[in-house]
């Protein structure tokens, strides 16, 4: 009973944040700044949101930026090669990610904890080291210009992509709020408590951590897709440790495995990080935002979305 | 190929091997003693290299005898990471130690940048106009310095290690924590110990690095870690021997592999550049090895 009326007051705080989002141009008007900055976070709440279904299964990746890229720069060749319109190729840039991301998967399966890490991260670097050896289909260290979603000479350009982007990332959170609680869900948690005993329960280990892989790096190849076709241009820097880092920053520090750790993390720390940019700080709130992670590991290891719970706690003591 | 090019990209491959050896036994210990990845080593080798231009800078006095003073700095910096970061979080899951690696690499990282900016900075050694020669091709001496300087340093720690109570200590504490605790040692004060120990050596490979003449900015720490990640990964964990012979290996597959197949690569006359591959190799190395091997290639199972 108790559980129930969780979740519906969940779903109330949810449906009232997306009809906040959804009005927001109306609500403050068509400001460039604003509808930017609100895009590259509903970017990166559906890129962390792909980064922690891959943390659900017990595996964190440090090379995520590997998938966003990838999902980046097939969208960007498609789009050049064939002709073909952004809204279409940002699917391609997800399916080959996530075709790539099986391939990584299958060497990472056996692979635990720090090792994992490792050769996600040493992923990263082969995909950036790659990108650069095909100069003719990537551009090198210049990359590519490519075509926008919505071309910018439509009048209000950027609340029609602001709004196809908040649509793109609903769905998607939708997917994984639903996969969460279906029964690969459940086999993911499973694995990620002991895997083992997951095995001997008659869980496929090897088949669910690969589904894992391919459906975060389906969901992250999009997000990459959408925020170069956001951008305008591709560069090598989209595999950058900055890229694989920032998901997992949101993650933590939100709330690890849970839907709306990411959420509340990517709008707390993009909201924080863009108000330190307006005091003209740069190493300083990066610095910050270390600290937060250092701090939130420390006294906070639920992340942010564990805070009434903890306030409730110290009332009643 | 001519042979004494073939040497001098073989001592190349030493220098770099150095580097990368002083770096994994520091982390090596770190692992062996409390079981965790520090993934900002790194970042305590770009700070050792930073600390002593700093020094060398403001004092101007020969930047190998300001190295000792910037090991001492850093054994203090790596004490306060291990009182404030990794001690608190012990045993609450290995995420989380990731995780606060994470953090630390984004303090250090910046703070360097705010104290020193991101320009490049380089120190002139007093001795970079001075080439040793051997047999037919000439040598920088300040490369032969750094491996001499790196086979002492290795013979000292292998003493520390075997010969002092401290080092059997370690010894013991990374074989056994509980067994270790109950026949009296203070395995906290011996973390601590083994963390201020490993960030020494960061500095030292750090403050070598930068005084044989390379580059030092606030984001080259990274690379260099996990390149000292996939040493001890391939010599195995807990391993010093293994991580001086994977640390050799490496160094010189670095810097021999992209030749070896640049002139292949003439042959066939394919047109790409195989420098780029050089910070690949080492991944290709740890990839292959985890595949075959999941624990490493002497790791032990179901740790």
């Amino acid at each position: 009973m108790n559980r129930e009326k969780i979740i519906s007051v969940k779903t109330c705080l949810g449906f009232i944040s997306f009809l906040i989002a959804l009005l927001m141009p109306h609500i403050f008007g068509v400001s460039q700044y604003l509808l930017t900055v609100l895009i590259i976070m509903l970017v990166f709440i559906l890129y962390s949101s792909a980064w922690n279904l891959l943390a659900l299964s017990g595996q964190g990746s440090l090379g995520h930026a590997a998938f966003f890229g990838i999902g980046g720069y097939t969208s960007a060749i498609v789009v050049k090669s064939l002709g073909l319109p952004p809204l279409a190729t940002i699917l391609a840039g997800g399916i080959f990610a996530a075709f790539i991301g099986v391939l990584i998967g299958l060497t990472c399966v056996r692979l635990k904890e720090w090792f994992l890490a490792m050769v996600t991260f040493g992923f990263a670097v082969l995909a950036h080291t790659i990108t650069l050896e095909l100069p003719g289909l990537t551009g090198g260290w210049d990359g590519l210009p490519v075509q926008k979603v919505i071309p910018v000479t439509v009048h209000n350009y950027i609340m029609y992509e602001y709004y196809l982007v908040l649509i793109t990332t609903v769905i998607v959170l939708f997917v994984i709020y639903q996969i969460m609680n279906s029964k690969v869900g459940l086999a993911f948690e499973a694995i990620r408590e002991n895997e083992l005993e997951a095995n001997v329960m008659g869980i496929n280990v090897m088949k669910y951590k690969l589904t894992a892989f391919a459906v975060s790096a389906f969901f992250s190849g999009i997000a990459g897709a959408l925020e170069i076709h956001h951008f305008g241009y591709i560069t090598p820097e989209v595999y950058g440790i900055d890229i694989s880092f920032w998901p997992i920053i949101y993650c933590v520090s939100g709330g690890l495995c849970t839907i709306e750790g990411p959420i509340l993390g990517t709008i707390i720390i993009t909201l924080l990080d863009e108000s330190l940019k307006n005091f003209g700080w740069t190493y300083e709130r990066y610095i910050m935002i270390g600290l937060i992670l250092i701090l939130i590991v420390r006294f906070l290891p639920k992340g942010f979305v564990s805070v009434p719970e903890k306030i409730k706690a110290y009332l009643r003591s | 190929m001519d042979i004494s090019i073939f040497i001098q990209i073989l001592v190349w491959g030493l220098y770099a091997g150095c580097i990368y050896i002083l770096l994994a036994i520091g982390l090596n210990l770190i692992f062996g003693v409390m079981k965790v990845v520090n993934f900002a080593h790194g970042e305590l080798l770009m700070i050792g290299a930073y600390v002593t231009f700093w020094l060398y800078s403001s004092s101007g006095i020969n930047p190998y005898l300001v190295v000792p003073i910037s090991t001492f700095i850093m054994a203090i910096l790596g004490i306060l990471i291990e009182r404030f970061g990794f001690r608190p979080i012990r045993g609450t899951g290995k995420l989380n130690e990731i995780f606060l690696s994470l953090g630390l690499i984004y303090l250090l990282q910046n703070s360097a940048a705010l104290l020193w900016t991101t320009n490049s900075r380089t120190i002139h050694s007093p001795y970079s106009d001075i080439l040793v020669p051997l047999g037919t091709i000439k040598l920088p001496l300040d490369y032969i310095i750094i491996i001499i300087a790196t086979i002492l340093f290795l013979i000292a720690f292998q003493l520390f290690m075997k010969k002092t109570t401290i080092g059997r200590a370690m010894r013991a504490t990374s074989q056994n924590r509980e067994a270790a605790a109950l026949m009296g040692i203070n395995v906290e004060r011996i973390d601590m110990l083994s963390f201020a120990l490993g960030s020494a050596l960061a500095a030292v490979a750090g403050s070598l690095w930068l005084i044989s003449g390379q580059m030092v900015n606030p984001y080259v720490g990274s690379l260099p870690a996990i390149k000292a990640f996939a040493v001890i990964i391939i010599g195995g964990l807990g391993s010093i021997p293994g991580a001086i012979i994977a640390g050799l290996i490496l160094g010189i597959a670095e810097n021999v592999v992209p030749v070896i197949i640049q002139s292949l690569v003439a042959v066939f006359n394919v047109e790409m550049s195989f420098t780029a591959w050089k910070d690949t190799i080492a991944f290709l190395i740890l990839i292959i090895v985890l595949i075959l091997r999941p624990t490493g290639l002497f790791g032990k199972k179901g740790e």
